[in-house]
């Protein structure tokens, strides 16, 4: 007995999973996403993904680095945040916004709320919203036909289904709900295909990254209220962000609450002022702003815990 | 049968297929010196021996006045070579009795009393003065657990049989190798929890079994069968998961009752029991044996060939080495008394088997973990596995920002340390050991306000 013994407090045993794995997961779960968005809108698609991930990491090296903190970028959360900021994005919007995007991500969002795990907003949404608000004519006024449909790249023309329903210029022909399904349209570069979506969220709950938890409460408000609403359910569902954000965005670790009720009620309130929003809003679409007008509550919703053990039903606090 | 279980908790890889197959045999330190601590369980104890005393085998050696004492007995024959402070589990040091053996084999144990003739005062008083504790590793006393307060009505005398420890087998060897034992230990606790001779009690026995270990069930069943118990024992099968071990969850799953909080086992009708310690409260009456050897599981990867081995207590884990057990050559990154989730990491094997040592671990780089804390990420995963169903990142958050009253009302307090939620943390938190310093503030707290308020009484009595 020669070496090093160590001493320290129990338990000894710890199963095998780092944040830079779970992050990695999440890469990986991305990327049919990516590939789909690339199919779409081709290299313009390509080029924003890698610049969006590049100034992500790049700002928060230099963010940890001129406040003198631990350089963390190895657990790839920045690069998560960069990619998922890029597919949020329409392929049109000029190259310098992302670089301005990840900017507010990683430090105004993200570093000065003290980092991983500390920020009240989403970093990656924060960033898009930045850009959205500063710059809406590039970020929603016009959207890029899919090569697949015979857009050509630079092709500018047409608009989102949820703008032409909000127009009430949208009618739906044959076939248009399976286009739909995988994606075959016009929209944001990694949001548009139902199908790859739903794939990427069944596997990140068999991996155990995700809770099923606050994306099906989001989902199913917003089902409950547009059937209501009288509203077409399928297009309610797979148009603009929604499966997205519910898959992506508001399973985000740090911005919703960590708690199984809380989680449930996050679910709820995203999916309840998406649809209003897209109801009554001045936006065609809700996912972004209802996520992060939720993420502001989400520490208090960390409240609603749940009945802890040796806690009677009546007295329990 | 289903297996019953409990919701939560965690299913860390076993490793009991190290050990699991060596029978539990004999061994003596090589010293032929044994460190008994003066206190192993209830209150501090004092020694009885001077240094240069000639003790016999089951002598009492250490005890106290107090309802809470548990005496402590010479586990070997021999003289008595010192009185000082040595390591012990926990890190702590504490005093000790360090007797050499000798040849004589002067045996001084107790007569043989049977149990089901005795009143409950008599077996009451025969498993303190054969100083039994809870050898699971709380160690606490056995005479007090089962002598609750009159008004507590205990339904179920539980034998906790999960040994949900991952490497540690010597419970499972225990059933296997002596059923019939653990059934008459539990036998006899029935006997003194329903009351003893002419007792009116209607407790139940129930052995709870893991049922990673459901190979044993037959084995049970013949030697409750043969005890003539069919009617008050059964056997129940719970799910292998961690910690199933754990009082709260033995009663919760066997029972469907909860343990209500900062309460006792008793306030749900139960009483619980070890394996270990039923068999050595068996050994009290049939032999007169008071609590001086025990079993335990010498394991983990950089042991070369795990085993299963009965000692005397105080039998220093050094002095096992290497006729006992040998350790791989530079592997061993940790030694564990007890098992993993629970044990202590100790600074060296210098330090004595006591009534609760359950097992010794000596885990490799590969198997434990020595990565530095990073910042929470709020995963959430902690929250989903905690079986007390509490919120330990939100505890420790709030202990952070100093609010102890939040930390509280997340669980601070009900928190049982089983350390499932820093098995499952990516982020490497050292939450448990955030959650013992909290714990340690607000008891320090409570203890500074008490003597305040008693400060304030004595001088308003004085006026």
């Amino acid at each position: 007995m020669d070496n090093k013994i160590y001493v320290s407090s129990s338990p000894h045993f710890n199963f095998k999973c780092s944040t830079q794995m779970i992050m990695g997961t999440v890469l990986f779960a991305l990327l049919p996403e990516i590939i789909m968005g690339i199919v779409l809108f081709g290299l313009a698609a390509l080029v924003r993904i890698l610049v969006s991930v590049a100034s992500c990491v790049l700002f928060e090296f230099l963010f940890q680095k001129v406040t003198k903190q631990k350089i963390v970028i190895a657990n790839l959360s920045a690069c998560v945040t960069g990619v998922m900021m890029a597919l949020v994005c329409p392929p049109t919007a000029p190259v310098w916004m992302f670089i301005v995007g990840a900017a507010v991500a990683m430090i105004v969002a993200k570093g000065l709320f003290g980092g991983i795990g500390s920020n009240v907003f989403n970093p990656a949404l924060t960033g898009r919203a930045f850009m959205f608000l500063s710059f809406p004519a590039a970020m929603g006024a016009s959207w890029m036909t899919p090569k697949t449909l015979g857009g050509a790249v630079d092709a500018v023309s047409s608009a989102t289904t949820l703008s032409a329903i909000k127009a009430g210029t949208f009618a739906i022909e044959d076939g248009t709900l399976w286009q739909y399904f995988i994606g075959n349209r016009a929209g944001c570069i990694g949001e548009t295909s139902t199908l790859l979506i739903l794939i990427s969220f069944a596997f990140l709950l068999l991996a155990h990254i995700i809770d099923w938890r606050a994306p099906v409460a989001m989902v199913g408000t917003v089902a409950v209220c547009s059937l209501i609403a009288g509203e077409n359910l399928a297009m309610s569902l797979m148009t603009g962000g929604l499966m997205f954000g519910a898959t992506f965005m508001v399973t985000d670790y740090a911005t919703a609450p960590v708690t199984k009720k809380g989680r449930l009620v996050f679910g709820f309130g995203c999916g309840l002022i998406t649809f209003l929003i897209r109801k009554f809003g001045g936006y065609p679409e809700g996912v972004m702003f209802s996520i992060l007008i939720m993420n502001s509550v989400a520490p208090f919703l960390n409240n609603l815990t749940a009945r802890k053990y040796g806690y009677g039903k009546k007295e329990a606090k | 049968m289903r297996a019953k279980t409990f919701k939560g908790g965690i299913h860390p890889k076993e490793y009991k297929e190290l050990s699991n197959q060596c029978p539990v045999t004999p061994a003596f330190p090589s010293s032929k010196t044994v460190t008994i601590p003066v206190t192993m369980g209830g209150a501090p104890n004092q020694p009885l021996v001077k240094v240069g005393d000639e003790v016999a085998k089951g002598q009492v050696i250490a005890a106290g006045e107090g309802f809470m004492n548990c005496p402590v007995h010479s586990s070997v024959s021999g003289k008595v070579k010192k009185i000082q402070n040595c390591l012990i589990t926990g890190n702590g040091s504490s005093p000790c009795i360090i007797i050499e053996a000798d040849d004589a084999g002067r045996e001084n144990l107790l007569p043989v009393l049977d149990p089901f003739e005795s009143t409950k005062e008599q077996a009451l008083a025969r498993i303190k003065e054969a100083g039994i504790v809870g050898m699971g590793g709380a160690s606490f006393p056995t005479h007090v657990k089962l002598n609750p307060p009159a008004d507590k009505i205990i339904d179920y005398v539980l034998i906790n049989a999960a040994e949900c420890e991952p490497y540690l087998t010597c419970d499972e060897r225990t059933m296997l190798e002596q059923p019939s034992k653990v059934v008459d230990g539990l036998a006899i606790i029935l006997h003194v929890v329903n009351g003893g001779k002419g007792g009116s009690g209607h407790a139940k026995g129930v052995i709870v079994l893991e049922d990673n270990k459901a190979y044993l069930m037959p084995q049970l069943e013949k030697a409750i069968e043969e005890a003539g118990k069919t009617d008050s024992i059964s056997i129940c099968l719970v799910k292998t998961k961690y910690p199933q071990g754990a009082e709260k969850f033995i009663v919760s799953a066997a029972t469907g009752r909860e343990i209500p909080s900062a309460k006792l086992p008793a306030d749900a009708g139960c009483v619980i029991s070890n394996v270990g310690t039923a068999c050595a409260i068996s050994d009290a009456f049939r032999l007169g044996m008071p609590l001086i050897e025990r079993s335990l599981t010498i394991s983990g990867g950089a042991v070369e060939k795990p085993v299963n081995i009965r000692v005397p207590v105080g039998t220093l884990v050094s002095d096992l080495m290497p006729e006992v057990f040998q350790l791989k050559e530079n592997a061993v990154v940790k030694i564990i008394s007890g098992g993993p989730m629970m044990g202590f990491a100790m600074a060296s094997a210098d330090f004595p088997v006591a009534k609760g040592t359950s097992g010794v671990t000596f885990l490799t780089e590969k198997e434990t973990f020595l990565d530095e804390e990073s910042q929470c990420i709020s995963c959430g995963s902690c929250v989903a596995k905690c079986a007390m169903r509490l919120s330990p990142a939100l505890i420790v958050r709030e202990l952070k920002a100093g609010n102890i009253e939040k930390a509280k009302s997340f669980g601070l307090m009900d928190c049982i340390e089983c350390g499932c939620c820093a098995f499952v943390c990516p982020a490497k938190v050292n939450l448990i050991q955030r959650i013992r310093l909290g714990k340690g503030i607000v008891r320090q707290k409570m203890a500074e306000e008490k003597a305040k308020a008693a400060a304030k009484a004595a001088k308003e009595g004085g006026k």
